[in-house]
C-alpha cells in the first residue's frame, strides 16, 4: 500500500519533471518558430500603424517572424474571440487599441472574458491627440468650447470611428464631467468623420487623422488627452492642468497572450518590448504616428487595464450611454 | 494652376516616375494589379496588405507608386474575367459583365477586352490630367457634399438602376428591395444592432460584396451551363476575330468620353462614388440610346461606356486621398496606411512638403496606364484561348479559385459556404428570369442610403426638411421624381414593356 503509493507519487513527480524540463526547455528556445499578432481589425487603421513597426523590431530582434494577421470585423470581438481560444503556446498574441478589452465588455455582450481569457504582455503605443474643433464655430481654446457649448446646449455635434469606440468614449467623457449637451454622430471610421468635420458638418472630433489639418490651420486642437503634453503642440494644456483629474485617459494600445501562456514567455516579450521602446528610433517612428510607448511590466499592464475597464463602466453607467 | 507651373510641376513629377528604379516598381505593381485582378476573389485590398510590411524597404515614392500601380491594375484585370466567364472581381465590373459576357458568348471576347482596355486607357489618361489640373477645386466640389444630398444621390441612383434590367419592370423592382434587405444584414452603424446575424460572426459586418457577386453572377453561370450542353458549348467553341471591328470601335467613342467625364465626378465623391460610376454610365447609355432593347445581348457601348467610368472613377478617387488624406475606399486607406509608415502624414500639406512625391505619384499613375494597356492587348490572345479549354476542366478551375479567392478574404470558411448559398439563389434567380444587377445595386446602395439618412436627420435635430431645402439634394430629388414618372406613366411604361420584351 505505502510503497504503491510511494511508486505513484515517484511516478507522478517524474512525469512534473518531465513536464517541467520540456516547458522550460520550451520557454528557453521560444520563440523557434513564427509568431502570429492577430490584430482585430482591417489594415491601414490606427492599431495597424502602430502593430505593424512593432512586428518589424521584434522580427529583428528575436529572429524568428513576427507576422500580423488582420482579422476584422464586429467591432474587434472576432479576432479578439480568436486569440482567446488559440494554444496558450507563446505562438499567438493579440495587438489591439482599448476598445475591445476595456469598452465593448460594458456595453455589449462579447465573446471572451476581457481578463479571464488574457494575460497583459506590454503597451504598444498610445495615441497623442485631444479635442479637435473646426475654426468656424468660435472657441479657439478648450475654456472658450465649455463656455460656448454651456451656451448653446444640443447645437454641436461630434463624429466618432463607430458605437463603442475610444473615439466616441473620450468625447462622452467631456459632455459629462463638464455638464454638455453636445449630439454623438456616429460613423464607420475615423476618415468618414474627418470627412465631415473638415467641412463643418460635424465641430467636433478626437482622432490622430485630424493632426495633420491641425498643422495646415484648417482645423484647432484644444488640448492634449494624455498624462503629458505633446511635444510638436507645447502650448496644449493636458485635461488635468484644465481642472479635469482622471480624465487624461489616452486610446491606448497593447499585447496580450491568451491566458495560460508561461509567465517566462510573457517576461521575455515584455523585457525586449521594453528594451526597443527606449531605442530613439522606435521613439521616433512612434512619434511619426502621433503615439508614444509607456514603459510597464505585464502586472502594471494587467492594473492598468483593470483601471480603465472600471473608469469605463463607470461613465457608461453614469452617462447611460448604450447601445440600444 | 498657372499653366507654367503646372507645367514645371509635371515635369518634377515625370522626372521622379520615370527613374529607372520607379519604372519597376510602377510596372511590378501593374502586373501584381493585373494578375490579381484576373484571379476571382482576390482583390487589391488583401494583396496590398500582404505587401505593405514588405514596401517598408522602399523609398517612399517607389512603395506608393507601385501601390498605386496595383489598384488600377486591379481594375484592368477585373474586367477580364466579368467578360470571359461573368465573375465581376469588383464592384466596379458589375455591370461589364453584362454585356461583356454576351459578347464573349457570342465569340467576341476578343473585341469587348480591347474595348475595355483602350477605353480604360482613355479614360485613366484624362482623370490624370484631371487630378494635376484640378484636385484642389475638385475636393471643394466633393465637399459641397453633405449626407442630405448624399442620400438623395443613393435615391436617384436606386431608381435608376430598374433601368439596369432588361426584362420586366416588377421583378427589376423586387430584386432591388431584395438586395437592399441583403445589405440590412450585420451591425446597424447608428444603434450597434445586430440585424439577421444569426450570431454567425462573419454576419456581424453584413454580407461580403465578394461571396455574394461570385455566387450570384459566377456559380450561378457555372451551374447554369453544366445544365445546358447547347449553352456550355457557346461558351467555349466559338471565338473569332481578336480585335474589334471598325464600326465597333466608332460606335465605342462616345460612350467612351460620356463614361470619363461621369466617372470622373462621380469618382471624388468619398464613399460609392467610385461604385456608383459604371452602373450610371451604363445607364446613361441604354438611355440615350436608339436600341436600349438590345443592351444586355452584347452591346460594345455597354462595355466601353462603364469601363471607362470605372477607370476615370478609380485614377479620381485618389484626391480626396491626395488632397485631404480622407481614404474614398479601402484601398485608399491601404495608401494612407503606406503612407504613414514611410513617415508622411497624408493631408493638405503633402503636395507643399513633398511635391517630388505628389506629382510623381500622378506622373506615374499616366505611365502605368500606359504600361498596362501595352501589357494587355497582346495578352488578350491568350485570354480568349482560355475559353478554348474544355469547360468540364474549365468550370472546376473557376470554383477551384473562387474558393481560394473567397477564403483569401478574410481567412473564414463561413464565407466559401456562403458562396455556394448564393449560387444556388443566383440560378434559382435565373431560372425565375430575375436578373442580378438590380440586386447588387441595392445591396450596395441601400444599406449607404440608410446610413446617409439616418445621419442627415441625426444632424438637422430630426427635421425631414433638410432633404429638400439643400439644392443639390432637392435637384437629385426632382431627378428622381421625374425618372420614376417616366417608368411609371402607362404610355411610356407600355412603350417600355414592349421595348424590352424584344
Amino acid at each position: 500500500m505505502h510503497r504503491r503509493t510511494f511508486l505513484k507519487s515517484v511516478a507522478a513527480s517524474t512525469v512534473t519533471t518531465a513536464t517541467i524540463t520540456r516547458a522550460s526547455a520550451q520557454v528557453a528556445s521560444w520563440p523557434d518558430k513564427p509568431v502570429k499578432l492577430i490584430l482585430p481589425y482591417a489594415p491601414g487603421g490606427s492599431t495597424d500603424l502602430i502593430g505593424r513597426p512593432w512586428a518589424e523590431k521584434l522580427t529583428q530582434a528575436f529572429g524568428q517572424q513576427f507576422i500580423v494577421d488582420n482579422r476584422g470585423g464586429a467591432s474587434g470581438m472576432i479576432g479578439t474571440e480568436a486569440v482567446a481560444k488559440s494554444a496558450p503556446d507563446g505562438y499567438t498574441f493579440l495587438v489591439t487599441p482599448n476598445n475591445t478589452l476595456t469598452i465593448l465588455p460594458s456595453l455589449r455582450k462579447v465573446p471572451y472574458d476581457p481578463i479571464k481569457s488574457f494575460a497583459p504582455v506590454a503597451r504598444l503605443g498610445d495615441l497623442l491627440c485631444g479635442f479637435v474643433i473646426h475654426p468656424a464655430v468660435g472657441p479657439k481654446t478648450f475654456a472658450e468650447l465649455i463656455d460656448y457649448a454651456k451656451k448653446n446646449p444640443g447645437k454641436l455635434s461630434y463624429g466618432s470611428a463607430g458605437l463603442g469606440t475610444a473615439t466616441q468614449l473620450r468625447l462622452e467623457m467631456l459632455k459629462f464631467k463638464a455638464g454638455l449637451d453636445i449630439l454623438h454622430v456616429p460613423y464607420k471610421g475615423s476618415g468618414e468623420a474627418l470627412n465631415d468635420l473638415l467641412p463643418n458638418t460635424v465641430q467636433l472630433m478626437n482622432e490622430i487623422n485630424c493632426i495633420p489639418h491641425v498643422k495646415a490651420g484648417k482645423l484647432i486642437m484644444l488640448n492634449i488627452n494624455h498624462a503629458e503634453r505633446h511635444p510638436e503642440f507645447p502650448d496644449l494644456p493636458t485635461l488635468t492642468e484644465l481642472g479635469h483629474p482622471n480624465a487624461d485617459v489616452p486610446i491606448w494600445n497593447s499585447i496580450h497572450a491568451p491566458a495560460g501562456t508561461p509567465p517566462e514567455i510573457i517576461a521575455k516579450l515584455n523585457a525586449k518590448i521594453v528594451e526597443i521602446a527606449k531605442t530613439d528610433e522606435m521613439k521616433a517612428r512612434m512619434r511619426s504616428i502621433h503615439a508614444a510607448t509607456p514603459l510597464q511590466t505585464p502586472a502594471e499592464v494587467a492594473a492598468y487595464q483593470v483601471a480603465d475597464m472600471q473608469r469605463n463602466a463607470d461613465l457608461i453607467k453614469s452617462a447611460n450611454i448604450k447601445l440600444e | 494652376m498657372e499653366l507654367s507651373g503646372l507645367i514645371s510641376n509635371l515635369a518634377l513629377g515625370f522626372s521622379v516616375a520615370v527613374s529607372l528604379q520607379n519604372l519597376i516598381w510602377c510596372l511590378a505593381g501593374a502586373l501584381i494589379g493585373t494578375a490579381i485582378g484576373v484571379l476571382p476573389g482576390i482583390g487589391p485590398v488583401a494583396t496590398m496588405a500582404l505587401l505593405l510590411p514588405a514596401t517598408y524597404a522602399l523609398p517612399a515614392d517607389g512603395a506608393l507608386i507601385m501601390l498605386a500601380g496595383i489598384y488600377y491594375g486591379a481594375q484592368y484585370g477585373g474586367s477580364t474575367t466579368a467578360i470571359l466567364v461573368n465573375l465581376p472581381g469588383e464592384s466596379s465590373s458589375v455591370v461589364t459583365c453584362l454585356d461583356g459576357y454576351q459578347m464573349a458568348r457570342q465569340g467576341r471576347a476578343g473585341s469587348a477586352l480591347a474595348i475595355a482596355a483602350l477605353g480604360s486607357f482613355f479614360a485613366g489618361s484624362v482623370a490624370t490630367v484631371a487630378i494635376a489640373v484640378a484636385a484642389p477645386p475638385l475636393t471643394k466640389l466633393a465637399q459641397q457634399f453633405q449626407p442630405a444630398d448624399y442620400f438623395s444621390l443613393m435615391v436617384l441612383g436606386l431608381v435608376a438602376s430598374i433601368v439596369l434590367a432588361h426584362g420586366s419592370v416588377i421583378k427589376a423592382l423586387g430584386m432591388i428591395f431584395l438586395g437592399m434587405l441583403l445589405g440590412l444584414v450585420g451591425t446597424d452603424v447608428n444603434t450597434g444592432n445586430a440585424r439577421y446575424t444569426f450570431e454567425i460572426g462573419e454576419l456581424f459586418d453584413g454580407i461580403g460584396f465578394v461571396p455574394l457577386t461570385m455566387g450570384l453572377f459566377g456559380i450561378a453561370e457555372i451551374i447554369a451551363n453544366l445544365t445546358n450542353a447547347e449553352r456550355r458549348d457557346l461558351v467555349s467553341s466559338k471565338v473569332s476575330s481578336l480585335w474589334p471591328s471598325r464600326d465597333e470601335l466608332k460606335r465605342s467613342v462616345a460612350p467612351v468620353l460620356r463614361g470619363t467625364v461621369l466617372g470622373g465626378l462621380l469618382g471624388i465623391l468619398p464613399g460609392g462614388g467610385a461604385v456608383l460610376a459604371s452602373f450610371s454610365s451604363y445607364t446613361l447609355e441604354k438611355k440615350i440610346s436608339k436600341t436600349p432593347e438590345k443592351f444586355g445581348t452584347g452591346m460594345v457601348e455597354g462595355v466601353a461606356g462603364p469601363e471607362s467610368a470605372n477607370n476615370a472613377a478609380a485614377q479620381t478617387s485618389f484626391i480626396p486621398m491626395l488632397t485631404l488624406g480622407i481614404p474614398s475606399n479601402a484601398v485608399m486607406a491601404m495608401m494612407i496606411g503606406g503612407m504613414m509608415m514611410h513617415g508622411i502624414a497624408p493631408g493638405p500639406q503633402v503636395m507643399q512638403q513633398r511635391p517630388e512625391l505628389f506629382w510623381g505619384m500622378i506622373a506615374s499613375m499616366w505611365i502605368g496606364n500606359l504600361m498596362l494597356v501595352v501589357l494587355n492587348l497582346p495578352l488578350i490572345g491568350i485570354w480568349v484561348r482560355l475559353l478554348l479549354v474544355p469547360y468540364r476542366l474549365l468550370s472546376i478551375a473557376i470554383l477551384f479559385f473562387c474558393c481560394i479567392g473567397v477564403y483569401s478574404l478574410n481567412n473564414s470558411a463561413n464565407e466559401v459556404l456562403f458562396i455556394a448559398v448564393f449560387g444556388l439563389l443566383g440560378y434559382v434567380l435565373m431560372r425565375l428570369g430575375c436578373e442580378p444587377a438590380p440586386l447588387i445595386m441595392g445591396f450596395l446602395l441601400g444599406p449607404m442610403m440608410e446610413t446617409y439618412m439616418r445621419r442627415a436627420m441625426l444632424l438637422a435635430r430630426g427635421d425631414a426638411n433638410v432633404f429638400i431645402e439643400r439644392p443639390l439634394s432637392l435637384a437629385f430629388l426632382v431627378l428622381t421624381g421625374l425618372l420614376l414618372l417616366f417608368i411609371v406613366l402607362p404610355s411610356v411604361g407600355r412603350a417600355r414593356e414592349v421595348a424590352f420584351k424584344e
